[in-house]
């Protein structure tokens, strides 16, 4: 590392010292937060694991993704960032709910969505909504999910949301976490919202 | 994608025309460092039937650029080369029918861009397990890659 780059990197951090509260967030800044809108899953009778309700969640800080099992690349890197991001956080980590919210409901079964989060961190939530479910989750959340490539297959891809959302104590619509924030990154975007 | 012929390192590269003047002293060179090695290999975890990813660098020492052109590998029905790209806040896969490898220059595949795209397994992948994948390319040469597998 040239010595110039070094020192930008000491201002950098001392300037952050300096303006503790003014400094960026990883991902970005919903201000003023809004209402989160409604997330209702209500997944497999037999397993009342799999049934999530956003609004019963409260109390607890809310990780959510859209995405869905048959990724093979961008899901299961935001899903190890997480990984990352709950293990930097430690005992901090007590009060902060990471949900994947499948987009794929031809594939995807509430079984088959709970036990591939949990590939990632025992303590993640997989959710399978039916294809009404998501249809309203989609207008409610103005999120764009849609099959692409050969869907006659069962080898299609999804288009789906770049970023995760967090959903705060209160119920609110915080921050988005775009796609190329590390995990360690998302923790301390994470610990300044508990 | 369809499989290439297999065309052994003698006649692979583009050095080839300038190797008919000594090609003893040209053997030597090739296979003290070969134009194309592949560095960084693995392969992301995934149960059986399901679709994972195997990211690696292609570095091309050679004067001359080439080409990735197919992948195949045993331990998947269907191995392609896919990219991974946001559009408009969403995410998109496309498949890419080539991937091109300038003179003297590396092409990292990496999570969240390009990678192999490994579509219904024959067999798990367990982490510290082995992938053999094979890539192919415009002038001829193949490269078998092992990819070792890691935590999803
Ligand atoms: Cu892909």
């Amino acid at each position: 590392m040239d010595r110039r780059h070094l020192l930008r990197i000491i201002t950098g951090v001392a300037l952050a010292l300096a303006a503790c509260s003014d400094r960026p967030w990883h991902g970005t800044r919903l201000d003023p937060a809004l209402a989160a809108p409604p997330l209702t899953v209500a997944g497999a009778l037999a397993d009342p694991a799999t049934r999530f309700v956003l609004v019963e969640a409260k109390e607890s800080l809310v990780v959510l993704y859209f995405g869905y099992t048959h990724c093979p690349d961008v899901c299961p890197t935001m899903l190890s960032d997480w990984a990352r991001a709950k293990r930097a956080l430690g005992a901090d980590t007590l009060g902060v709910r990471f949900v994947l919210v499948s987009v794929d409901p031809p594939r995807d079964t509430p079984e088959l969505v709970a036990a591939y989060a949990q590939q990632f961190d025992p303590a993640f939530v997989g959710l399978a909504p039916s294809e009404i479910e998501l249809a309203v989750l989609m207008r409610d959340w103005g999120i764009a999910a849609y099959p692409e490539g050969d869907t006659r297959t069962n080898d299609y891809s999804v288009a789906h949301p770049a970023q995760s959302f967090v959903v705060d104590r209160q119920g609110r619509l915080v921050l988005m976490i775009p796609s190329g924030v590390r995990g360690e990154e998302l923790a301390e975007d994470l610990r300044r919202l508990r | 994608m369809k499989s290439w012929p297999k065309i052994f390192v003698a006649c692979v590269s583009t050095l080839g025309v300038a190797a008919c003047d000594r090609p003893a002293a040209w053997l030597t060179d090739a296979q003290a460092t070969p134009p194309l090695t592949v560095t960084e290999a693995w392969a992301r975890a995934a149960d059986s039937g399901a679709t994972t990813a195997v990211y690696l660098t292609v570095d091309n020492a050679a004067m001359v650029s080439d080409t990735l052109s197919a992948v195949t590998s045993d331990v998947a029905e269907d191995v392609g080369l896919h990219i991974s790209m946001a559009q408009n806040g969403t995410m998109h896969m496309a498949q890419l029918r080539a991937l091109p490898v300038p003179a003297q220059d590396s092409v990292p595949l990496r999570p969240m861009g390009a990678h192999l795209m490994l579509t219904r397994l024959r067999r798990p992948l367990v982490e510290d397990d082995t992938v053999v994948v094979t890539l192919t390319f415009v002038s001829g040469t193949t490269i078998e890659v092992r990819a070792g597998v890691r935590k999803p």
